[in-house]
């Protein structure tokens, strides 16, 4: 068992959308490598709540598909607080998360994105072969970090 | 002055997209003013052809927010499916699925009142708009921002340990449900070692009750005023007593006087309403048939279950919905602001529920599933945090669903929405030289205190975002603001 101490990796999407799946397919991927699952979250969209769930980590990676184009399939970039609001609190982008949990929480969890790009949106589970391959890179990057 | 007509989309804090169009005359009054929702799903048709079995399944995916409504509904269809009757459902079973409902019922409630109506509450509807969210509350309030929190992820914990998932879990079965409670999940709720238990939520849904009396005593006058219209109610009560029932019961409809217009089974909804269309909307607006389109139209959720049942079976929520009727001298409560008040005696009364449940042995129990003998067609009535909830399913005879009916919440409240819309346009813009950002804020309260679910009301995929238009008699756009 790989253990992720305290790390926790929410992986952002739906897998009936065809390449909306990459951030739970990631998931899927790191149980397999033998990562253990209490820190493995699986999330349609994040909710306001989560801000007290990232507050019990000291880091936190959010991985979620992307529409836009990246040269190597993914990027993993830090994020930091903002205090922007989205219209909806029915989905909050990470960074708000991160903002609403230094206010409540007084918790500054290191926190980055993973993104990885995806090709089709359709009401279909299994991802698309181009997506497949940049979760494969965006996997083995992954992993060649946690074993540095 | 110009005539002219204001838009407001998205409609901001509900869940779902939603338009507002305001049509002002030449002499600067409000000549109509209407909500339209311009999502369109299509579920009831492509439920079509699945096996009946799948569908309590499949239509939990209606909604992110009630889901667990979505399938309960179903699951009480599916189960006359099978031939098997609420009352015939086992012990363990019926209070498994209570658990679940009540856990979401407090989960929703908690979600509406401390992320999505707090806002207006503690900074006035003048706010500038970037204060007016959950994030202000958090920073100037951060205790109650916590307890918010911690409300909606006990409800949403409850959902876990029944069903699997925070959404789109499984806990239904034709004729019962899966599996049953243990030892350890019980434990969890009930020793607040990991999360607040069930007696904290008890204790905290009745500060929050103190909360929004005292907001009231000292902002009665617009409390009471605000979006105020004569409607009728209609909700669950309990087959026998009366009392406020959200799982199984009689529908019941009472006029703003308080006279009973409608005491009826739940599966002989279709004999009593209709459903009518408007060119500008996807949502349909349902009637009781007797008393046609005009008359016939009722406000579900909160404020009419409160004004529909003889009485609340939980003690501390009875105390409290005793002093709520009491303002109105026992009267139907027709104050649309007072839904906010209602909502959070419901809130305890989850509370209270889920704590009789949790003590009560038969949620360990292990007789999960019952059989009977099939039908082809089945109806499903539960009340949804939002209000009433009808499902309905036709199988042949091969169990496919070859027929599918859904009355939503919001679809019920769809008239009392556009009757708040138009009472608030005018009295908030009738003569005014300009559209200021409070006055949008007032339309969009009136439609927020139904807590409204559009995704759910026209069964839709996409984006969730209020436009205001002004355009004039002859249907010109003559301005807009977009949030």
């Amino acid at each position: 068992m790989k253990k992720l101490d305290n790390i926790l990796i929410i992986g952002i999407g739906n897998n009936t959308r065809q390449d909306d799946g990459l951030g739970w397919c990631f998931l899927d991927l790191l149980e397999n490598e033998g990562f253990n699952k209490e820190n493995l979250v699986y999330k349609y969209q994040l909710m306001v709540e989560d801000a007290d769930l990232i507050s019990n980590y000291e880091k936190v990676i959010f991985v979620d598909a992307c529409k836009s184009k990246i040269s190597n399939g993914f990027s993993i970039t830090p994020l930091a607080p903002s205090k922007e609001v989205s219209f909806s609190t029915h989905a909050v982008p990470p960074n708000q998360i991160l903002n609403l949990c230094e206010n409540i929480y007084h918790k500054k969890p290191i926190t980055s994105l993973l993104k990885i790009q995806g090709y089709y949106w359709n009401i279909e589970i299994g991802l698309s072969k181009l997506a497949k391959l940049n979760l494969k890179k965006a996997i083995s990057y992954f992993i060649r970090q946690c074993e540095k | 002055m110009k005539p002219k007509k204001i838009t407001i989309d998205p409609v901001t804090r509900v869940e779902g997209h939603g338009k507002v169009t305001i049509k002002i005359d030449e002499n600067g009054k409000v000549s109509d003013a209407y909500l339209h929702v311009v999502e369109f799903r299509g579920f009831e048709k492509f439920i079509q052809g699945h096996p009946y079995w799948e569908v309590p399944i499949i239509v939990q995916r209606l909604c992110g927010i009630c889901p667990v409504s979505h399938h309960l509904a179903a699951a009480k269809a599916i189960d006359q499916l099978v031939g098997i009757d609420p009352e015939n459902l086992s012990p363990t079973a019926t209070k498994l699925r209570k658990l679940l409902h009540y856990g979401q019922v407090f989960q929703s409630h908690a979600l509406h009142f401390f992320y999505l109506a707090s806002p207006d509450l503690l900074f006035g509807i003048d706010a500038p708009v970037e204060k007016r969210n959950i994030v202000a509350v958090a920073t100037e309030n951060r205790e109650l921002a916590k307890k918010g929190i911690l409300m909606r992820k006990f409800g949403q914990e409850i959902i876990t340990s029944l069903s699997g998932k925070k959404i789109h879990g499984t806990l239904a079965v034709p004729g019962g449900v899966h599996k049953a409670f243990t030892p350890k999940q019980l434990e969890y709720f009930l020793d607040g070692k990991q999360i607040p238990n069930i007696d904290t939520m008890i204790t905290w849904s009745q500060e929050v009750i103190e909360f929004i009396k005292s907001f009231h005593l000292d902002n009665s006058e617009w409390v009471d005023n605000f979006a105020a219209y004569p409607s009728n109610h209609l909700g669950l009560v309990d087959k026998i007593s009366g009392a406020l029932e959200l799982y199984d019961g009689r529908i019941r409809s009472i006029d703003s006087k308080g006279n009973e217009l409608l005491n009826i089974e739940d599966i002989e909804y279709r004999n009593h309403f209709k459903e009518g269309v408007e060119a500008w909307s996807y949502l349909k607006f349902p009637y009781m048939t007797k008393y046609g389109r005009e008359n016939g139209w009722n406000r579900v959720g909160p404020l009419a279950r409160l004004n529909t049942c003889s009485h609340i079976p939980t003690p501390l929520a009875e105390i409290e919905r005793q002093q709520f009727k009491a303002y109105t001298k026992n009267k139907p409560n027709n104050m649309t602001m007072h839904t906010h008040w209602a909502r959070l005696i419901e809130l305890l009364h989850c509370a209270e529920n889920m704590k009789e449940l949790l003590l009560d042995e038969d949620i360990m129990g292990s007789d999960l599933v019952r059989k009977g003998i099939p039908r082809k067609r089945g109806i499903g009535v539960i009340e949804a945090p939002r209000g009433t909830l009808i499902h309905e399913y036709h199988i042949d005879d091969k169990g496919l669903i070859t027929k599918c009916n859904l009355i939503v919440s919001t679809t019920f409240n769809n008239e009392a929405i556009n009757q708040g819309v138009r009472s608030v346009s005018e009295s908030v813009l009738n003569n005014k030289p300009e559209i200021t950002e409070p006055m949008l804020n007032q339309i969009e309260m009136a439609i927020r205190a139904y807590d409204p679910c559009l995704s759910c009301a026209t069964h839709a995929l996409g984006q969730m975002p209020l436009i205001v238009q002004l355009e004039d008699n002859q249907g010109n756009l003559l301005d807009e603001k977009i949030r």
